[in-house]
């Protein structure tokens, strides 16, 4: 499977002339690369997948796959594969027929089809399966197909909108893993849509964060996490601490993590804990301090220390190389 | 204890849930029980209560040259107007759903709306092109006829199967390599075409059973059965009435029944 890189080139979309889905968005994702669009609801991220798949047109901008452009491209001829978070699956053809459709429009032997349909469904545990329609299956079984529908084509680029969203928790974990796997081993370029950080973080190469139609910050998870850019990417991602800072310099940010409980007299805030979040691996404290600003603290749980209890005081440390300075 | 305290309102409205429907089928079922009885009492003219069991209605029926030709007028008209009716009822609820036209949403709004023109103005006003156009009364004036008043009911099924249709299943295809004709045939035929049938078997009912249109525009020696059955009963009201009422039934249930076997009208529904 050759993979390939995909530029976006200052992209706008409105629709109706007056939402601005997509703003003036330039992208570079590597082939090969395992690339998230990650942003609350409605900042566009369906809208700039869709506008790569070929089903929407950018209004102003220019796409390009594999160094060709392709903004004028057809959908039907862009060698894609995608994955819908409603999965689309035929439901009037069996998996197999599901599965095959793509090889088909290629006009390919019918006992290469064949054999590549066993090969695709073998890859997503589907064996044994192969007759059954789309409504006699699961949720999980049906986000396969759709997976093996996309992937059997051997696509240059595979575009998965929020894939994993209707799954429950535990079988999202295993498709994440599952899906990660996957790419890693096929090497196929992926796009990925999600709402979800922690997705996006566990999952991806390189994150791009979206608000209002714009991308806020592009970068590793690591990246996105430990140096968030703006004020908008520190407070989607995970929990942040904003710090007072003086009028006119910039704004500072400071992940719970980073800030130790103390006994009451030590660091540089006294207060309350006001309510206890247990997490299992750790616990989420929210203090009030004294002098009445809320702050998060993170406490993970060495050996078999309980969580502390509402009500205690504490004392806040923190060193200022933890604190991030934010542009905006 | 508590759990079958939870059960009793269940199935107090289970059982009002269930005698209600039982009430709703005899009420729907009844008015055919009554034909069958008349249509097997002996007796001359139309009676009840029953005083034996016959065979001589339908004999009758079967036997009458004007009965049978009109069965197959019928029949065959019917069968046209199933036809014309899917292909130009399916084609509108497509151009409906789909397409750009100006007043869609009013368009839309009339076909699915159960008040439309009766069909007795249309046959009048179809009588009365004819006569301006000099064109008599043909067959395929009749079979238009019949279509007019079919092609709503396509309209209204096919655009109630395309209301709810997903179009990711179709936008999956195109990215699959299906270009826009391929689409059609291998996604969206399939899957509106229980809707497209289902209105089809309600087209050739409403034209097998056609009464004010055809009573505008039949010839006087080709008339299609219900204008029969009506001269017939100006005259005599025995049982033959009742049979062809009986035999009508029969043909319209085995319309729906084939249908049902050949495409699987319930294949794609969901229970
Ligand atoms: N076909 C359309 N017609 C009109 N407006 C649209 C259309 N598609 C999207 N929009 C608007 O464009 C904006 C971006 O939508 P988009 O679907 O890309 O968001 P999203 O990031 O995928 O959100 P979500 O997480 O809810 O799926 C929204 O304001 C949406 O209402
Ligand atoms: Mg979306």
């Amino acid at each position: 499977m050759s993979s390939a890189a995909i530029r976006l080139e200052r992209v706008s979309k409105r629709f109706d002339g007056r939402v601005v889905a997509v703003d003036d968005v330039s992208l570079e994702i590597a082939a090969g690369e395992f690339f998230a669009l990650l942003g609350p609801s409605g900042c566009g991220k369906t809208t700039t997948l869709r506008m790569i798949a070929g089903f929407e047109r950018p209004d102003s901008g220019r796409i390009h796959v594999g160094g060709a452009d392709i903004t004028d491209v057809a959908v039907h001829r862009r060698d894609m594969g995608m994955v819908f978070q409603s999965y689309a699956l035929f439901p009037h053809r069996t998996v197999t027929e599901n599965v095959a459709f793509g090889l088909r429009m290629r006009e390919l032997p019918k006992p290469e089809i064949a054999r590549r349909v066993e090969a695709a469904l073998a890859q997503v545990a589907l064996t044994g399966l192969e007759a059954r329609r789309p409504a006699q299956l699961s949720g999980g079984q049906q986000q396969r197909v759709a997976l093996a529908r996309a992937l059997v084509i051997e696509p240059r680029v595979l575009l998965c909108d929020e894939p994993l969203g209707a799954l429950d928790r535990k079988l999202r974990q295993q498709m994440q893993f599952e899906l990660k796997e996957l790419q890693r081993r096929l090497g196929v370029t992926l796009v990925f849509v999600t709402h979800d950080q922690e997705e996006a973080l566990a999952m991806s190469d390189r994150i791009a964060v979206m608000d209002r139609g714009r991308i806020e910050q592009v970068g590793t998870p690591a990246e996105i996490y430990g140096r968030p850019r703006t004020r908008f990417v520190a407070d989607f991602i995970g929990e942040i601490n904003f710090l007072e800072s003086e009028p006119g310099a910039a704004p500072r940010a400071l992940r719970p993590e980073r800030v130790r409980l103390a006994p009451p007299g030590e660091g540089r805030v006294a207060g309350a804990i006001e309510t206890a979040n247990f997490l299992g691996g750790s616990t989420l404290y929210r203090v009030r301090g004294d002098d009445g600003r809320l702050l998060l603290a993170r406490e993970t749980h060495a050996g078999d220390r309980a969580p502390r209890d509402p009500g205690q005081r504490v004392g806040l440390v923190w060193s200022d190389e933890d604190a991030v300075t934010l542009e905006r | 204890m508590s759990a079958a305290r939870n059960r009793t309102p269940f199935d107090a409205g289970r059982a009002v849930y269930l005698a209600v429907n039982a009430l709703l089928v005899a009420f729907l079922l009844a008015p055919i029980a009554v034909i069958l009885v008349f249509a097997l009492n002996p007796t001359p003219y139309i009676s009840f209560p029953p005083v034996g069991v016959t065979w001589r209605w339908f004999d009758k029926f079967f036997s009458g040259a004007d009965f049978m030709n009109a069965l197959w007028l019928s029949l065959w008209i019917a069968a046209c107007v199933l036809v014309l009716s899917i292909l130009i009822g399916g084609a509108s609820a497509l151009a409906l759903a789909r397409g750009n036209l100006p007043g869609r949403a009013w368009l839309t709004a009339f076909f699915m709306s159960p008040l439309m023109l009766p069909a007795i103005l249309t046959g009048l006003a179809l009588f009365q092109s004819y006569l301006l156009a000099g064109l008599g009364r043909p067959v395929w004036g009749l079979i238009i006829g019949h279509t007019l008043v079919a092609v709503p009911y396509v309209i209204r099924t096919t655009l109630a199967v395309l209301h709810n249709f997903d179009r990711r299943i179709e936008e999956a295809a195109a990215v699959l390599g299906a270009g826009p004709i391929r689409v059609f045939f291998e996604v969206t035929l399939p899957l509106i075409r229980p809707g497209v049938f289902a209105g089809g078997v309600f087209a050739f009912i409403v034209s097998f059973d056609q009464f004010p249109v055809s009573l505008f525009l039949v010839q006087p020696n080709g008339e299609t059965l219900p204008v029969v059955l009506f001269n017939y009963m100006k005259f005599d009201l025995d049982g033959a009435i009742a049979a062809a009422s009986t035999v009508s039934i029969l043909m319209a249930l085995s319309v729906v029944l084939i249908l049902e076997k050949l495409i699987g009208l319930k294949a794609y529904v969901k229970l």
